[in-house]
């Protein structure tokens, strides 16, 4: 019983992380067609920066939050600038042509710049992990590990966060409305370079500050963002573009999955769960597994 | 004459012979080059069937050079294939080619439900499915440790590059015979409208996975050459993910639809890659540069060399995007 409780806070919290990444992905994906091969290198680079100031420069870790998320601020509006608005005026095969190889020529750089980078000045030993100590939890009688939970507080503040900003706000509103009719928009006047940069500037934000707390618990290494960035394919297409609730149902699932096959079968068998799911959802159910919905 | 034309004839036949002869000339790292280019060259044209002439784009064409590579090799190192004599390569690399095709034809119902971006995140699930299933059943394929082709039927570089370019060539034939013919004109009618191809009747599904096999044989053709020169295959060098994606990068940079961009494309790569990080030794990252490279042709050439309206000025550019 303890076990099955600490496999399902494992579960939980591996697949609120995977959800946050789908989230931003399925954001910007439903609303500007930008398929951004780079996002979960963002994710890496997120862990590896908060590593650095707080663990080498010995920054207070709220403090190291928010400098990590001033960083990339900046580096969202130079995303923006450089890459998605040239690519926003295309035809849709161009603008899908060309967004997959620029940002896959952008994680491409980064992971390699980050991987030489943190080798030759950092530490020999390219893995980031963060040391803070985090007490275990006892609930009831089980033990439960305590950077898991502040995970599992992260993803629900997030969601939150997230399901807010697109109810309530003028630009959230905004980007519902373009995930549903992208040409509607333009004839009501909706800024579409303004709201990509809103929604991009956002995502990278929130995919960098949920490396930074993934981190607390499990370690990284710096070419492991092509691969998160395939979980996080994985996540969306199995809950249907735009579709965030089940974008949320959908990251539980397959983190539960993970943490049971690794438990039962191996670690090894963990990335196969994914693409077996994945598969029989192609076959069986291609507009995802809970239908194509617009937020 | 034929579609090819007189002058095409000639600087074709030209091209191969050079070819031909350059291996007493070089070096033996350098027809190690050679060969590797050729196969790159394959992999490129064979990700333009889907590309260039259906419009999907297939970020997974390295899976079948893995699948072709691991059946080969697994073939070799079963005892009763090794004793069939003169006819083991012929059989091991008839089972390759089949078994890629077969993996193409299965995969293609789940994989062409899905359109444009969603297609292109499926294929590139397949590579990953590929790595997964390689790492684990290790009885079959070794595992993380890899497979050794047995010494005997190692292949010398020689033999390998006139393989190579003539499995090179014949995939280059194909998107020449996809670029004349009906199958292809069905090809491009489905890539320009799929909703108007099937209302005059073209059976999307049927055409759909005709390309993905087509795109799928000299591919695994490649694989096995790659397997028997190298003598060693592992997850990593069989089934990277570079080698689903570099081949889309150079078909890109060429210019998809037309027959010699992926050559070009692939000379670019391939010299990019053999001078500045084999010849100069640059201090940085081989991936660094190409990442640079592949978001500079993104963002300035996005339709391609060939097909650029700025390089389509020199009649000599022109002439050779029009084949």
């Amino acid at each position: 019983m303890a076990r099955a409780v600490e496999l399902i806070v494992g579960g939980l919290s591996l697949g609120g992380i995977y959800a946050l990444l789908a989230f931003a992905l399925s954001l910007t994906i439903s609303t500007t067609r930008i398929l951004n091969v780079a996002h979960g290198v963002f994710f890496v680079w997120g862990g590896a920066v908060f590593v650095i100031f707080a663990q080498h420069l010995a920054l207070h870790p709220a403090l190291s939050i928010v400098v990590l998320t001033a960083l990339f601020f900046a580096f969202a509006l130079v995303f923006q600038w450089g890459i998605v608005r040239p690519l926003l005026g295309r035809s849709v095969h161009l603008l899908l042509v060309g967004s997959i190889m620029a940002t896959f020529g952008l994680a491409l750089s980064m992971e390699s710049a980050l991987g030489y980078g943190w080798v030759t000045y950092v530490d020999p030993y390219p893995v980031f992990a963060s040391s803070l100590a985090m007490f275990p939890v006892t609930l009831g009688g089980v033990s439960l590990s305590g950077s898991r939970l502040v995970i599992l507080a992260f993803v629900l503040v997030m969601v939150t966060g997230f399901h807010l900003f697109l109810q309530k706000t003028f630009w959230g509103r905004g980007a519902r409305a373009m995930a549903q009719n992208f040409d509607g928009c333009l004839v009501i006047g909706l800024n579409p370079y303004r709201l990509s940069l809103m929604l991009f500037t956002l995502a990278i934000v929130a995919t960098a500050v949920s490396g930074a707390f993934y981190v607390l618990a499990v370690p990284l290494n710096p070419y492991e963002g092509l691969p998160l960035t395939l979980k996080a394919f994985t996540v969306v297409i199995l809950a249907g573009v735009g579709n965030l609730p089940a974008t949320l149902v959908a990251g539980a699932v397959l983190g539960i999955a993970e943490v049971v096959t690794s438990q039962f079968l191996g670690t090894v068998w963990a990335p196969a769960v994914s693409l077996a799911l994945l598969f029989l959802v192609l076959v069986f159910k291609p507009t995802g597994f809970f239908g194509k919905g617009v937020y | 004459m034929s579609p090819l034309g007189a002058r095409g004839w000639v600087v074709t036949v030209g091209t191969v012979s050079v070819f031909c002869a350059l291996p007493p000339l070089l070096s033996s790292s350098w027809m190690l080059v050679m060969f590797l280019s050729f196969l790159w060259l394959i992999l490129a044209a064979n990700y333009d069937v889907l590309d260039g002439f259906l419009g999907h784009i297939n970020l997974g064409q390295g899976a079948f050079f893995g699948l072709g590579a691991y059946v080969a090799t697994i073939l070799l190192n079963v005892p009763t294939v090794q004793e069939l004599g003169a006819l083991t390569l012929v059989v091991v690399t008839a089972a390759a080619v089949l078994a890629a095709a077969l993996f193409a034809a299965i995969m293609a119902f789940p994989l062409f439900r899905l359109k444009g971006l969603y297609f292109a995140i499926g294929t590139l699930i397949l590579i990953f499915l590929l790595q997964v299933l390689a790492l684990n059943l290790t009885p079959l394929t070794g595992g993380s440790y890899g497979l050794y082709v047995p010494p005997r039927f190692f292949m010398n570089t020689v033999i390998g590059y006139y393989l190579a370019l003539a499995v090179a060539l014949v995939s280059l034939g194909l998107n020449f015979y996809l670029s004349r013919s009906t199958l292809g004109l069905a090809f491009r009618c489905i890539k320009e409208d799929e909703d108007a191809a099937n209302s005059i009747g073209l059976n999307l599904m049927k055409y759909k996975t005709l390309g993905i096999v087509i795109a799928s044989l000299p591919t695994a053709a490649a694989g096995v050459l790659f397997a028997l020169n190298s003598g060693f295959i592992d997850p990593n060098i069989a089934l990277g993910v570079e080698r689903s994606l570099l081949p889309s990068l150079m078909a890109l940079l060429g210019g998809t639809g037309t027959v010699l961009g992926p050559v070009f494309g692939t000379a670019i790569i391939r010299i990019i890659e053999t001078v500045f990080f084999h010849y100069l030794r640059l201090p940085i990252p081989s991936m660094l540069f190409f990442g640079i490279t592949l978001l500079a042709v993104a963002l300035f050439i996005p339709e391609g060399l060939l097909k650029s309206p700025r390089i389509k000025r020199v009649a000599l550019f022109r002439a050779l995007a029009s084949y």
